[in-house]
């Protein structure tokens, strides 16, 4: 009992992570229909970045997490202008290829700068153990959880209330009409790669304070991608909602199933989520579904 | 057309035939030379990157039907290759089962998993099928790293050479024929593919899938048929590969050697026949030039940050991929065929 209580803590709390990761892709998507398979290396870098920050340049917690923000708006915004700008209008086939000549790329920008595999951030949360009932969960799921649900809070006011935020429901409306209206949409698109590499290195923190920072980031960010599959691609709910579900899954599998099947299947469980929804529910359970015309 | 002045058609087999003019027969000979004499004055190690470049190119080759004449993005190919790879391993090695069988066995265990994975493209398209053909590479990597008592897990399997009948390709030139034949005999497919009724639908699907159901071609036949082809090429260039290199690990095939494989498409060219073939040599020689120029660097400048010799690979192809995707996106070939326009132009380009 305590073993499956603590199954579904940790599941959803990895879960929310997951969530507000795919949060920054979903961003992406729904502004410009651009999908950003980069959103591994982007949690990857980030998360190295913050290590150099706080490890390596020694730098104090108040000085060292604006600096990766900064670093990560600054990221985006130079994605977005250097290689998505000029592609504009080109096929989506394109479109796809190029981020992942971005993620090849930061992949090795990845081990240029950081040449060990492995590494641990400091502690930045509490060490002692939280007794939640006959469950012993470690503070740093929590404190993922608390701060992804606090941050999807912030942006869904954000899109809600803020001029910037109302513009980018628009732009994800209608390219067209948003243009006639006088808002710029090209800043409109910078502006979201500059939130989605915001969310990933958060998320990309929260993740390796977990787990410390391995290559294993990648396959996070990868990951998150069945969050997208699973809530469907055009659904900031559906983000929220499928997370905690693909955590839960790959925890409770996990814990489950590896006596039965070996090791290494927490790993996989995603990925088998993402065929099973493609098969039988390609749009996902919140995602609208297109209608083309010819 | 792109064809000397003065050249006519009088029957529907002139019109059609690849090699036209007697330039054309010449050129192709010469070629045919070139490449089947080069054993006897490359040395192994240039005869190991040629043979290499063999088994890219049948892998691309299938990843071009698939992405440049059909449209269907698969970010899977390296784990459609190792699924190939195994299988000639297990038969060949365990089963003793003869080295042609076992080739074509590979080809279709990758390319009956390749229906598998590509089963969604019959609803989905674009992201969609990439992410899915994403998971198929980690869980076909996934299921060779765990299934140990077939595959040797994480450790590996070692790999006899080819044969045929007692005849052993336990060298690099032996191995250099027999890649540079099944190579030919693939691109040569691949051209005609191209040109035949299939080819044509696969076309319509990649421009429009709608519009191409709307004209009666069946959607689901030809995606998973496009699927099956492609992958098929890729468990051959597995296998050849298996029985090239002689020991399998599941690193030689990982998600970046799959994005790579699509650069190389993209930056030869897609929906040509002609671009596979560029790309892979471009990309497997810029390799090698980054192999072997990152010891000279790091021995002229030693202040240079350890992690140099790893990271400037992937800096630099995942730059050129930026690079060819921005200024040339219908890559080397379109470049090719400008420079044939103009040689044939010249000196009255008007």
């Amino acid at each position: 009992m305590a073993e499956l209580l603590q199954y579904t803590i940790t599941g959803i709390a990895v879960g929310m992570v997951y969530a507000l990761i795919a949060l920054g892709f979903a961003l992406i998507w729904k502004s410009s229909s651009i999908a950003n398979l980069a959103l591994g290396q982007l949690v990857l870098i980030s998360s190295w970045f913050t290590y150099g920050m706080l490890v390596q340049a020694k730098f104090p917690y108040w000085l060292g997490f604006p600096l990766t923000i900064l670093f990560a708006l600054f990221l985006g915004w130079l994605i977005e202008r250097l290689t998505l700008r000029p592609l504009i209008a080109q096929p989506i086939l394109s479109l796809i290829t190029v981020t992942l000549g971005i993620a090849y790329f930061l992949e090795g920008v990845v081990t240029f700068v950081w040449p060990m595999s492995v590494a641990a951030l400091p502690r930045l949360f509490p060490q002692e153990p939280v007794h939640l009932g006959p469950a012993v969960v470690s503070q740093e799921y929590i404190w993922a959880a608390v701060v992804s649900l606090l941050l999807f809070g912030l942006l869904s006011l954000f899109f809600k209330y803020h001029k910037m935020g109302i513009a980018m429901r628009a732009t994800a409306d209608d390219q067209l009409a948003i243009q006639a209206c006088g808002v710029p949409v090209t800043s409109v698109f910078s502006t979201s790669w500059m939130f989605a590499c915001v969310v990933a290195a958060i998320g990309g923190v929260l993740i390796s304070c977990i787990g410390g920072i391995t290559y294993g980031l990648v396959e996070t960010g990868l990951k998150s991608f069945s969050v997208v599959i699973l809530g469907g691609l055009d659904s900031f709910i559906g983000c929220i909602i499928a997370g905690p579900i693909i955590g839960l899954c790959e925890n409770l599998g996990g814990g489950y199933l590896t006596p039965l099947i070996g090791p290494g299947i927490k790993d996989i469980i995603p990925f088998i989520i993402i065929i099973v929804v493609m098969v039988f529910k390609p749009y996902g359970l919140f995602g609208e579904k297109r209608i083309e015309r010819i | 057309m792109d064809l000397p002045c003065g050249t006519r058609n009088f029957d529907y087999a002139s019109d059609m035939a690849v090699l036209r003019t007697r330039t054309h027969w010449g050129l192709f000979f010469l070629l045919l030379v070139f490449i089947f004499t080069a054993p006897l004055y490359w040395s192994n190690y240039w005869l190991s990157i040629a043979n290499l470049i063999g088994i890219t190119v049948i892998a691309i080759t299938g990843l071009n039907i698939l992405i440049g004449y059909c449209g269907q993005l698969s970010i899977g190919h390296a784990g459609f290759m190792a699924a190939g790879a195994y299988t000639t391993a297990v038969l060949t090695g365990k089963l003793g089962i003869p080295f042609l069988a076992s080739l074509l066995c590979a080809g279709l265990t990758a390319g009956i998993i390749g229906i598998v994975f590509g089963l969604p493209s019959v609803r989905v398209k674009g992201f969609y099928l990439a992410i899915t053909t994403i998971a198929a590479q980690f869980i076909i990597i996934w299921v060779i790293n765990h299934w140990t008592s077939v595959t040797g897990g994480f450790v590996g399997m070692k790999v006899a050479p080819a044969s045929i009948a007692s005849f052993s390709f336990n060298t690099e030139p032996r191995q250099f024929y027999l890649i540079m034949a099944i190579a030919a005999l693939v691109v040569f497919f691949a051209k005609n593919l191209a040109r035949s009724r299939v080819g044509r639908a696969f076309i319509a699907v990649r421009d429009n899938d709608l519009a191409a159901e709307v004209m009666g071609i069946n959607l689901t036949y030809y995606k998973l048929l496009a699927f099956f082809i492609g992958c098929f090429l890729a468990g051959i260039a597995g296998a050849l590969f298996a029985h090239w290199s002689r020991f399998l690990n599941a690193e030689n095939f990982t998600l970046a050697d799959s994005i790579l494989y699509i650069g190389m498409v993209i930056i030869g060219g897609l929906g040509t026949t002609i671009g596979p073939i560029l790309g892979a040599v471009l990309i497997r020689l810029l390799q090698q030039g980054i192999m072997y120029i990152t010891p000279v660097l790091e021995g002229t400048f030693p202040t240079l940050p350890a992690g140099f010799t790893t990271g400037i690979g992937p800096m630099v192809f995942g730059l050129v991929i930026i690079l060819f995707l921005i200024l040339e996106p219908r890559g080397i070939a379109h470049r090719w065929t400008l420079f044939k326009a103009a040689y044939r132009l010249w000196p009255f380009s008007y």
